[in-house]
């Protein structure tokens, strides 16, 4: 096995760090190795807010993870997320010199850098440049222009960009321990690689991965990422809400979320009650089914509504023919469908990795979409070297002045 | 559960409805009447005064005046303040039988030209003999309209604020800050009439409005104290989701507010809530969250707020305060506080106030063309406290600690306004010992500038004790320290996640209001 083929993600989670190793097929399909996690502490709605606390709990996975899969871990991918992530598309364009016409390939590498002449907060950092589309003279829809003859080459890019010391912070950790980071990748981006095939993607889909310290999202559209972003809001919050709501502690309140939670209101009987034991297993307090339920409903509904709102500053949320897929651990939570296809009034449905072979059942699961998807993304990157027609767009990433 | 009743609204109080007249004084007077007329402004008779008949005639006013017969023969002033003078004395039984028996009477001019310069100041006087109080609302000339004009208006703008009850003064260069730079120059002095007209059906309301926590006349004035000064609007009204933030963020957008920059150093700011049946206390206390953030804690409030079923969906909010301009001359805080001092009545009877008003109008106008300096003005407050070191003082210097020390100074007679009950639970908990000590501070910073508005406040401050519902004041203050303290919870020391306004990590069912238990 070649060491090149062997691509590990890592995602620093807010509830949990997840090392996921996986070795690329000569197919190009992924075999899963092994996963290694640890629970995460020191970060704070996808922020690492304690260094050396984060650290160690990185290493415990990244142990575990080679442990797992037998396999020595030299360089990761590396998920970022953090309400800090913004995007925007723009739209870039160079004019062939007089003397040539035939579209090459460094004339896509200026559109990109001109696409990306425009302003960002001093102390943001690009990091990604998706290309959605080129225009070669006013020709819309063009994939790929190279060999193309044409005067004007224009391109559309949605562009993610975040606070550089941040990203820089996330980075840090995985280089002291010591880890190489290969690239570093919004986790959205990462987990849509996974949860949508190409055929979604171009007919227009949603991903909401809603984790334990902030949704990011993705909306796809004409095969083309369009918008996308992080709320920073997760799954933390409703155990904060359910141990502020029923005055729980919040271990116990998380409990309650994962073993009993639900989305849908009036689903149960009148006083219906979950019975909250402790520790010792004496039966404690009682909690009215319909009252957790509630809180849970309430932050969710209102998770969505601002993302919808948030979605629907441009046209784009009206294109979307597939639907939306929910991933990340809150997923779980029963009735989430439900509601974001309430909410959206589009079809939803809750979504994990798709297109792995290897230890499948233990990655069918949504908690780890994102990890997983790195490995894709990573894939994706090294043959997009010598692009296999249009599937994959992401060209390389932009990473000036960050490494 | 905190959601105010939906049967609570108080009956609509018919006799309270005071007469009220607004007079468009020139050219830019009769744009902002039309202006007016245009945003359904129903509850005031507008009366158009011009020299210029062709003007005039175009003019949507229910009742027009037409200047200087004799003087201009039915032309313009041609940008001579003393020929609008002269128009306007001439005109002036006309005026007198438009102002008729108002109570309270807006003057809206622009500023720099011949009608609006000269005429406004003699409108001003008309009215005040009436007995009506007077507010002026004055447009300052764009820089470019070149010195002289700027000159004119400034003086006209004196003279006005010596005569009115209060003076709001807009600079249109500030109204260039909210029109695009690409937009036609009309757009930029409509910006100017829209921004009077909001202020003036804004404030009709706010004195009209019967509120839970009424705002009176005496808290506008409050607001207004400064003279010669700055002043700072701000109206904005929404009907969205995330209403009290979207209605602050539009008030504080006025270009009068500076985004609410300039609020922080206000001594006292007035806010107004109005909403419907649906308003909550909570969204009330969202949007004077909020709004405390613009402001310093010294900064009296005063605080208002209104069910009023027509408002339907809608909730506003009106600030209003204003900036003392350094070295201003402040005649104003002589004639308010004998006229705050009637208002309780005024509920009662209104006539009482009349009375009082016109005859201290004049002593302060007096009192500070002859003498800005701190001696003469001590007296007629409280003389023997302040006259002894007087004239140790010299004002200048000194203005920068004062008014430093006069913030903190604000804390013990904001503890007043509560009722008395409510202030003795309070101090027993925390401010105790500051009571204790700060009057003292206080008693000797005082003296050097006794003229500063702010020392009246203690007094002023019995008024809002007649409102109606003190006690609600209090009780939504201490519900949002509650609100603080605890819920935020595991998120507590980390970075808020502010959108749209609100802090996500405090729980969805606590900012919904929505009972769990």
């Amino acid at each position: 096995m070649a060491s090149s083929d062997l691509m590990v993600g890592l995602e620093i989670g807010t509830s949990k760090i997840c090392v996921v190793v996986g070795e690329g097929r000569p197919d190009g399909t992924i075999k899963i190795l092994g996963v290694g996690q640890a629970p995460s502490r020191g970060v704070r709605k996808g922020e690492i807010v304690d260094f050396e606390t984060a650290m160690k709990c990185v290493h415990e996975a990244v142990v575990d993870a080679e442990t797992k899969s037998d396999v020595m871990i030299r360089s990761v991918y590396v998920g970022v997320a953090g309400a800090h992530i913004q995007s925007f598309n723009n739209r870039g364009s160079v004019s062939l010199p007089e003397d040539r016409d035939e579209i090459d390939e460094q004339d896509i590498e200026d559109v990109k850098t001109n696409a990306r002449e425009v302003s960002i907060p001093s102390q943001n950092a690009f990091l990604h440049s998706i290309i959605q589309h080129y225009h070669v003279d006013g020709q819309d829809g063009v994939l790929n222009p190279v060999g193309m003859l044409g005067e004007r080459l224009e391109a559309d890019f949605h562009i993610i960009h975040g606070v550089r010391t941040r990203i820089q912070n996330t980075i840090r950790c995985v280089k002291e321990l010591p880890l190489d980071v290969e690239d570093v990748v919004f986790t959205a981006l990462a987990a849509a690689q996974v949860v949508l095939t190409p055929h979604q993607k171009s007919l227009g889909a949603l991903v909401i991965d809603i984790g334990g310290g902030t949704t990011d999202y993705i909306l796809y559209v004409d095969g083309a990422v369009k918008q996308s972003g992080v709320l920073g809001v997760g799954g933390d919050h409703i155990t904060n809400d359910i141990s502020m709501g029923l005055r729980i502690p919040m271990t116990r309140a998380e409990k309650l979320k994962v073993e009993e939670g639900a989305v849908t209101l009036g689903n149960c009987l009148p006083g219906e009650t979950v019975q909250l034991k402790d520790d010792s297993g004496f039966a404690g307090k009682e909690i009215e089914r319909e009252t957790l339920n509630t809180i849970i409903h309430l932050r969710l509904r209102e998770t969505f509504e601002l993302l919808k709102r948030k979605l629907e500053e441009e046209p784009f949320i009206n294109y979307i023919g597939e639907g939306i897929f929910i991933t990340g651990g809150c997923s779980h939570l029963k009735g989430i469908d439900h509601l974001a296809e309430e909410v959206f009034e589009l079809p939803a449905r809750v979504a994990h990795a798709q297109t792995m072979s290897g230890l499948t059942s233990a990655f069918e699961n949504p908690q780890f979409s994102a990890a997983i998807g790195l490995i894709k993304y990573a894939q994706a990157v090294q043959v997009d070297r010598r692009p296999t027609g249009g599937i994959r767009r992401i060209f390389g990433k932009i990473f000036s002045g960050m490494r | 559960m905190i959601q105010l009743s939906r049967n609570y609204s108080l009956p609509e109080r018919e006799e309270e409805i005071i007469p009220i007249k607004v007079i468009g004084i020139g050219g830019a007077g009769s744009n902002a009447l039309d202006r007016m007329v245009l945003d359904g402004l129903d509850k005031g008779d507008l009366i158009a005064a011009n020299t210029d008949v062709q003007s005039l005639a175009s003019s949507v006013a229910a009742s027009k005046v037409q200047l200087g017969r004799g003087v201009t023969r039915g032309l313009g002033t041609g940008g001579d303040p003393q020929l609008g003078l002269d128009a306007a004395t001439e005109a002036g039984d006309e005026l007198r039988t438009a102002c008729g028996e108002a109570r309270l009477i807006f003057l809206c001019t622009g500023l720099g030209g011949g009608t609006g310069s000269g005429a406004a100041p003699v409108v001003a006087e008309l009215a005040r003999e009436t007995g009506a109080l007077v507010i002026t609302f004055a447009t300052m000339p764009f820089a470019f309209e070149g010195k002289r004009r700027a000159a004119q208006a400034q003086e006209a703008l004196l003279e006005l604020q010596k005569i009115s009850s209060a003076v709001i003064c807009f600079e249109n260069d500030l109204m260039g800050d909210i029109v695009a730079p690409k937009a036609g120059i009309h757009q930029a002095f409509a910006a100017a009439d829209v921004t009077i007209s909001q202020s003036v059906r804004s404030i009709i309301s706010l004195i009209q409005r019967p509120g839970l926590i009424r705002i009176g006349f005496d808290d506008l004035l409050a607001a207004l104290r400064n003279s010669n000064s700055r002043c700072l609007f701000g109206y904005g009204e929404s009907d969205s989701d995330n209403r009290p933030h979207d209605a602050l963020t539009q008030a504080l957008k006025n270009p009068l507010m500076d985004r609410g920059r300039m609020l922080s150093d206000a001594t006292s700011v007035l806010v107004q809530v109005a909403g419907g049946p649906g308003m909550t206390l909570s969204e009330v206390e969202i949007l004077m969250q909020e709004l405390n953030r613009h402001i310093s804690d010294d900064t009296q409030i005063l605080f208002g707020t209104v069910v009023d079923g027509r408002m339907g969906n809608r909730l506003s909010v009106t600030i209003i305060s204003s900036l003392a301009a350094d070295g201003a001359v402040v005649s104003k805080p002589v004639f308010e506080r004998p006229s705050a001092a009637p208002v309780p009545s005024p509920q009662a009877g209104p006539e009482t106030k009349r009375s009082p008003a016109p005859e201290l109008e004049s002593q302060p106008a007096v009192e500070a063309d002859t003498a800005p300096e701190a001696e003469p003005s001590p007296s007629p407050d409280e003389p023997g406290k302040f006259v002894p070191e007087a004239e140790s003082a010299e004002p200048p210097p000194l203005v920068r600690p004062l008014q430093m020390i006069e913030a903190t100074l604000n804390q013990p007679e904001l503890a007043d306004e509560t009722p008395s009950e409510e202030t003795d639970s309070i101090g027993d908990i925390a401010e105790v010992p500051e009571p204790a000590a700060m009057p003292q501070i206080v008693e000797q910073v005082r003296e050097p500038e006794p003229q500063q508005p702010r020392v009246i406040l203690p007094r002023k401050k019995t008024t809002p004790l007649k409102e109606p519902k003190p006690a609600e004041n209090s009780v939504a203050k201490q519900e949002v320290l509650q609100f603080e303290s605890v819920t935020r919870g595991r998120f507590e020391k980390s970075e808020p996640t502010i959108v749209e306004g609100q802090d996500l990590d405090v729980p969805t069912f606590l900012r919904k209001n929505v009972r769990v238990k």
